[in-house]
């Protein structure tokens, strides 16, 4: 009984003192997804990231993820009860986990916080956000040289600026190539995640003549199945949605959150963070262009991975003049091209988009 | 014109899982219960449909267990207010907040799986007929058993015996205890009615509307079907009108975005919503035929005595 004992506590200090040990080393990081974490899209993304972050720091880190978190008392319990059980770095993948994500940044100095998408900064809160719009032009010269009837179909999720530039980036890409193109046609879903009402409007856009679609943050594949059943070229944004559309994937705008990541988490490592914004493009290695159908001829094929190489470098920019909008107004002079603030609050459209945006 | 067959040809999938829900809880709140759980039926059918589907490769298969999956959650329902006599507002949520939570729980792995879609029937000549073809005889064969099944109900409540009691007991069932006539069984049967038919509207959106699973795929079409009743007027002619009015008008809205018209596209959204709610409030404007409709003691629990 009492070697019984006696061997009890011994195990049960044992384990005690290997864990602080081993606490004292790893850096704990949380990951806090908004949704369930499915085959493409956004939660895929940001939990490819999470992966990349075990894999590369590896016994340094340890690991904790919750997804299917939206923004509300959920978030806040979540990120309370990481912050209570010690973590050093908390990453946080909704726009919507950005008030109670600030609120946790400031109540806990010592914790890294690491926020997708928002527009406020704090000392130990940082952001991230990529730059979509540099992959929607490549995609858009896909869909350019694909449309035989010269009409591409957009379905947008709601007309924000980040929403805007990706579209207008992507109309430029197709005019780039294709100069026979027809208005371009757009429904606004407006909602992030409806199944249903996405791919009835892409089957909307088709019986009115489109022949590509564009799923724009559809937060579901739905549309890219039903170009698929209905035999139409889709391209969509963030994941490679080759799956869903075997033969009638044109291309995707592929981001990839991992060299963020380990950045950020480097940072924290080394004692170099700071709440501040990352803006990654294809420089980075943030975001490209994926999933290019085979049905492309070589030199177009060619042409897009020319154009991403063009804008890696620098020597040629998405945004750059001359461009006008809808009413044939310059909205970028000649010689000039757009900063990122006027990327990130983009309020006009492209001329030869056929829609309107909210005032 | 393909614009115009894809608004008034889609309209009836589209309105199919909205008609199926709401016929079912029409029933139910006919015999004088109010299950708000549909929402929560349809998600939990959804995905045991998706699964049996996915796994067996038959539509049949999906339909059945979802049908199934509801019909137990609606027995959850049916003992919290028949045998406990719980507040059926609350009672109705409550088994919906589960019927949402399972159905996230149990399809977790299956999340952006697809399946094939259904085939669509085409009846010999009939199908060829410029326009009226493609919208009334280019559809899946779900849909026009459900348009089976409500004209099957109009001659339920109004052709027949058991019709009437079942509506008798809705309006007083004080009166169709006294008759004679079990309120309890005449109310569970309701319930378990209600639950199929939400069953199938789940299994239906989740394997041919849509046949891709995402958590929370149902997105309120639960609620909505339980607003047509309502709005209805609880005649179940309306409500088929008015989901095959909503399913087009939601068409209509998307068909007049893509047709590039400068309207403001958050405004074109509430549309559907907006003008099915005119249309159903301007047909059913008659205060006295409403309340003739109405089941009396919707929403009141009955207690048998002695």
């Amino acid at each position: 009984m009492n070697v019984l004992a006696k061997t009890l506590t011994g195990m049960a200090l044992s384990i005690v003192l290997s864990s602080s040990a081993l606490a004292a080393e790893k850096l704990k990081i949380g990951f806090i997804v908004p949704n369930p974490i499915g085959e493409v899209g956004w939660d895929h993304e940001l939990d490819r990231g999470r992966q990349a972050v075990a894999e590369h720091f590896g016994d340094k880190a340890e690991i904790q993820a919750v997804d299917s978190v939206g923004e509300g008392p959920d978030s806040t319990r979540v990120m309370n009860k990481m912050a209570a059980q010690g973590a050093d770095v908390i990453f946080l993948g909704s726009f919507g986990h950005m008030n109670d994500g600030l609120k946790l940044a400031r109540r806990h100095p010592d914790i890294a916080v690491i926020h997708a998408g928002g527009y406020l900064q704090h000392d130990n809160f940082a952001t991230y956000a990529v730059r979509h719009y540099e992959g929607a032009y490549l995609a858009g010269m896909a869909a350019g040289y694909a449309t035989e009837s010269g009409t591409i179909g957009i379905i947008a999720a709601f007309p924000l600026p980040e929403v805007v530039g990706i579209m207008n980036s992507y109309v430029l890409g197709a005019q780039s190539v294709n100069p026979n193109l027809g208005d371009v046609k757009v429904v606004w879903m407006n909602s992030w995640f409806d199944p249903a009402k996405n791919k009835a409007s892409a089957e909307s856009l088709v019986s009115q003549g489109a022949d590509v679609i564009f799923s724009l943050f559809p937060g579901t594949p739905s549309a890219v199945a039903a170009a698929e059943e209905m035999g139409v070229y889709v391209t969509v944004t963030l994941s490679d949605n080759t799956r869903f559309a075997p033969t009638r994937h044109l291309a995707a705008i592929q981001v990839d959150f991992r060299p963020i990541y380990i950045a950020k988490v480097q940072e924290v490592m080394d004692g170099k963070f700071t709440g501040n914004d990352t803006f990654a493009g294809i420089k980075d290695d943030a975001v490209g262009v994926a999933g290019l159908s085979p049905d492309l001829a070589d030199e177009q094929r060619e042409a897009i991975l020319a154009k991403q190489e063009e804008i890696r470098s620098g020597a040629f920019h998405p945004f750059q003049g001359p461009i006008t909008d809808r009413e044939g107004k310059v909205v970028v002079a000649a010689g000039t091209s757009l900063d990122d603030g006027a990327i990130k609050g983009m309020n006009f459209l492209v001329g030869g988009i056929d829609t309107t945006l909210p005032n | 014109m393909d614009a115009f067959v894809f608004v008034f040809g889609g309209a009836f999938m589209t309105a199919t899982p909205l008609l199926l829900a709401a016929l079912g809880e029409l029933t139910v709140e006919k015999s004088g219960v109010l299950n708000l759980s549909v929402e929560g039926m349809m998600a939990l059918a959804a995905a045991i449909a998706f699964m049996a589907t996915y796994n067996t490769g038959s539509h049949l298969l999906g339909f059945a267990a979802g049908a199934v999956s509801a019909m137990i959650l609606s027995v959850v329902f049916a003992t919290l207010v028949l045998f406990f006599m719980a507040n059926q507002v609350a009672a109705g949520l409550a088994t919906g907040i589960l019927g949402l939570g399972l159905s996230a729980l149990l399809a977790r792995s299956y999340e952006a799986f697809t399946l094939a879609p259904l085939s669509k029937l085409d009846v010999p000549l009939l199908s060829d007929i410029p326009i009226l073809g493609p919208i009334l005889f280019h559809q899946d064969l779900v849909v026009y058993l459900t348009i089976g099944i409500g004209v099957g109900l109009i001659a339920f409540f109004y052709r027949t015996r058991a019709g009437l009691i079942l509506r008798v007991v809705g309006e007083n069932p004080h009166i169709a205890h006294s008759l004679g006539f079990s309120v309890m069984k005449i109310r569970f049967r309701a319930i378990l009615f209600g639950g199929f038919m939400a069953g199938l509207a789940g299994a239906y959106a989740s394997t041919v509307l849509t046949p891709v699973w995402s958590q929370g795929m149902i997105v309120g079409r639960g609620w909505i079907a339980v607003a047509l009743v309502v709005f209805g007027t609880w005649r179940p002619l309306r409500v088929m009108m008015g989901a095959y009015f909503f399913g087009a008008a939601l068409l209509g809205e998307l068909a007049v975005q893509s047709g590039g018209i400068a309207i403001s596209s958050q405004l074109m959204t509430c549309m559907p919503y907006v003008l099915t709610i005119i249309v159903l409030a301007v047909v059913s404007r008659d205060a006295v035929r409403i309340k003739l409709n109405a089941p009396v003691s919707l929403g009141e629990n009955y207690r048998p005595i002695g």
